[in-house]
């Protein structure tokens, strides 16, 4: 009987050892506490979120200077990766402890945080933020019904880089104007290159990919009056797109079919400046790709290669590298997928009035030219031309004029998460019947789109 | 873990320490056995309490969760509709679940057991050559257990990118033509590099305990069965296998239970490439449900799932323990 008793107990606290150790590293995620709220005396601290390295160090500064001089509090700002952005925001927006006061978050993401409540309601501040002057499509993601939640923090765009002494050496001169004369420019180059992509696309590159679908006047889902979403990828104009799609997979793209849409850059680039492009078949180079298609901040990582302050450093070539805006069958640029992000005040956040400041101050002209300076297009369309007037600039306005967004269903983000449209347009290269295709998609983005 | 903490650990393992003081009980005065007997569970109350406060909460959490339905807007304050087993009787009628599952046991016995076979094997290594030479192998191996797994991973991914990995240049340098070869795109191909990975993450924890069993097999024994006539294999199979029975057993269990729930490598090999829902496991699932889509009713399920299929995969070992120590 004790002999039975005690060996029952030293088992169940084996066992009990033995499943804790089992749980090593797993357990709930904690959210990482946001501020020290480090109360230095002298006032209080608000916190900023910003998604990944796009706002540069001399903006970030600018705003804790400014802030400190208008409210003498302090501006806390902290980087967040993009991949863990939803994560992090799921788990401190509720938290009234550990909220950012003021955030950052992609356009696409906004609907599915501002339908659920996480942001204050700052209809109020509409007109004194710029009212109509800010870029509309960016408001529409930020409202729900009539009352306005975010607002736009900066919007990019995409647009072709392409290697200029590629391109001539295939027998092409001329920029292409129209979306067919892009989708055969292309193939033509794969063609007389066999070991690069005359248009590098991944598998998976939704982002640059959907530039065809809404190009032909297609959609990804459409909404109606009582709002229902429903996913709409069996379209005819939509099917024309990925018609075009499959082409450009089988004959102008070698990327692998799993590539995301993420740093395509080291494709266009040679990994030293000795060697050259026209080199023998068998010197293997970085080189991977005649052309591009990448967010306009790209640019900053394309060129010769050299060293400063002993980083390397891109330095972009004129003759070697160019860029355009992916031309529309209709004279205007394609419509392609509007990058940039929101900004928004946490709804638990526990100093309003001090957030409400900083917005005040980001949206400033001179914060609004600031941003333009430094290539990321501001929300305020009054300021545009502080972009320049460069190539770069010409090409992101012009491509930015014509940009669309995804869905502003609250469920997009589920999508996005699930890797949904990744693994559709993995799935048209080698589809035989993209009507079918498309169909079985739809099933599954539906229903996905209207979960709250 | 030395040979003094393996020695009392495999003597709580099969129970003879239990029964030594047990022996010497029997001859004391009755008041002292009833003192005697209070004692162990008082000391056991601080420890079982941390681990019901510390693994109780988030347990009972995820239970209530899984019958409820929680999605973001139940995150944000909204509450949550109780729908009892809804969320099992969807889960258990997903075919896609039921491949997910397949996949991860697949995927868990295959890593296990070549985990198993090679640690055996260099534990036994290590046991054979002299000083040196298992100092370099210990210290060495000690490296790549203490290694951070997102550091390891970043290396992992470039040594088998597409593009520009080293694995790729190394085998076109050989005469094979593997240039541009994308590893990860085939899901077989995948889970293969992914095993590589865990199995070289997780040999030196089973290379370590068998070393350190094979220490504790007394010299004299071998030594008899050689002068018997018994072959190396022999020795190896009818002596030294069962004397380490126990730790082998726990070391295979606590692998199988780890690789059952890998979550970090697959992901982290899901971002450098393939498509992700041909090459879920269990543990990146649960991810994709609860953080990825903000389902987390069904992630909360899942888990529970992987819990009950874990406490299963135990309930043999714990078992045979108890049975083996009802043995005379």
């Amino acid at each position: 009987m004790n002999k039975k008793f005690v060996g029952l107990a030293a088992l169940a606290t084996a066992s009990a050892l033995v499943l804790a150790g089992c749980s090593g590293g797993t357990g709930t995620p904690n959210p990482t506490n946001s501020g020290d709220d480090g109360v230095d005396g002298a006032g209080k601290t608000i916190t900023l979120w910003l998604a990944g390295g796009d706002t540069p160090d001399t903006l970030r500064d600018y705003l804790k200077t400014e802030f400190n001089k208008k409210t003498g509090a302090t501006l806390k700002i902290e980087q967040q990766d993009w991949g863990d952005l939803v994560t992090k925001l799921t788990t401190a927006l509720p938290d009234a402890n550990n909220t950012p006061d003021v955030t950052e978050i992609g356009n696409t993401q906004s609907p599915t945080f501002t339908n659920v409540g996480a942001f204050l309601d700052i209809s109020d501040m509409y007109q004194e933020l710029g009212g109509s002057d800010l870029l509309q499509s960016f408001v529409d993601v930020g409202k729900v019904g009539d009352k306005l939640y975010t607002v736009p923090y900066y919007f990019g765009s995409r647009y072709v880089f392409y290697r200029k002494d590629i391109w001539q050496k295939a027998g092409i001169t001329t920029v292409p104007t129209t979306l067919d004369e892009f989708n055969s420019d292309v193939a033509t180059i794969a063609a007389k290159n066999p070991k690069i992509s005359g248009f590098y696309l991944g598998g998976q590159d939704w982002r640059d990919g959907i530039s065809w679908i809404f190009a032909n006047g297609g959609e990804i889902a459409k909404v109606d009056s009582s709002g229902h979403w429903t996913a709409t990828l069996d379209d005819p104009n939509t099917q024309k797109g990925l018609e075009q799609l499959q082409a450009i997979y089988k004959n102008a793209s070698r990327a692998p079919n799993d590539a995301k849409d993420s740093n395509q850059y080291i494709y266009l680039n040679d990994s030293d400046t000795i060697a050259g492009t026209d080199g023998k078949a068998d010197t293997k180079v970085t080189l991977s790709a005649a052309t591009i298609m990448a967010p306009s901040w790209a640019h900053w990582s394309i060129g010769d290669l050299s060293e400063k302050d002993g980083k390397p450093v891109r330095t972009w070539n004129d003759d070697t590298f160019g860029v355009f805006a992916l031309p529309g069958n209709d004279g205007k640029p394609a419509q392609v997928f509007a990058g940039g992000s929101n900004i928004g005040i946490s709804a638990t956040t526990k100093n309003p009035e001090l957030a409400k400041e900083l917005l005040k101050i980001i949206f400033s002209p001179e914060y609004q030219q600031m941003l333009g300076k430094n290539g990321l297009g501001p929300a305020n369309t009054k300021y545009v031309s502080s972009l320049g007037d460069d190539e770069f600039a010409k090409a992101l306005i012009a491509s930015a004029s014509n940009s669309k967004l995804t869905p502003a269903a609250p469920g997009w983000a589920a999508i996005e998460g699930a890797n949904i449209m990744e693994e559709f347009f993995s799935k048209i290269a080698g589809s035989t019947d993209l009507m079918a295709l498309a169909k079985e998609y739809n099933a599954k983005i539906t229903p996905m789109l209207n979960q709250k | 873990m030395t040979s003094s903490e393996a020695s009392r650990s495999s003597a709580l393992l099969t129970g003879t320490g239990l029964r030594r003081e047990r022996a010497v009980d029997d001859t004391l005065a009755p008041r002292r056995r009833t003192r005697r007997r209070i004692a162990p569970y008082v000391l056991l109350i601080p420890a079982v309490g941390i681990l019901v406060i510390a693994l109780g909460y988030p347990l009972i959490w995820q239970l209530i969760t899984s019958m409820q339905k929680f999605g973001l807007a139940q995150q944000f304050g909204k509450p949550a509709d109780f729908v009892w087993f809804a969320n099992y009787i969807a889960l258990a009628t997903d075919p896609y679940m039921w491949t997910v599952i397949g996949r991860s046991l697949a995927f868990c016995f295959v890593a296990a057991g070549c985990t198993m076979v090679v640690g055996t094997l260099f534990g036994v290594l290590m046991s054979t050559v002299n000083r040196g030479v298992r100092i370099v192998l210990q210290i060495s191996m000690l490296l790549v257990w203490a290694m951070p797994v997102v550091a390891a991973m970043t290396i992992w991914t470039w040594l088998f990118d597409w593009h520009r990995g080293m694995v790729n240049w190394l085998l076109t340098g050989m005469g094979l033509d593997f240039h541009d070869h994308s590893w990860l795109q085939n899901p077989i191909s995948f889970f293969a590099v992914g095993a590589l990975v865990v199995i070289w993450m997780s040999t030196p924890f089973v290379a370590f305990c068998v070393y350190a069993g094979l220490v504790q097999v007394p010299g004299e024994v071998l030594e008899a069965a050689e002068m018997d006539g018994a072959g190396a294999r022999q020795r190896f199979w009818g002596i030294i296998v069962p004397m380490i029975r126990p730790i082998l057993a726990i070391v295979l269990l606590l692998q199988v239970i780890w690789d059952l729930r890998v979550f970090t490598q697959i992901k982290l090999l899901q971002d450098a490439g393939s498509i992700a829902s041909e090459t879920n496991v269990l543990g990146t699932y649960i991810y994709q449900l609860g953080t990825g889509s903000s389902d987390f009713g069904t992630a909360s399920a899942v888990s529970i799932f992987v819990l009950l299929l874990t406490i299963m995969l135990s309930a043999f070992y714990v078992r045979s323990l108890v049975r083996e120590d009802d043995e005379p």
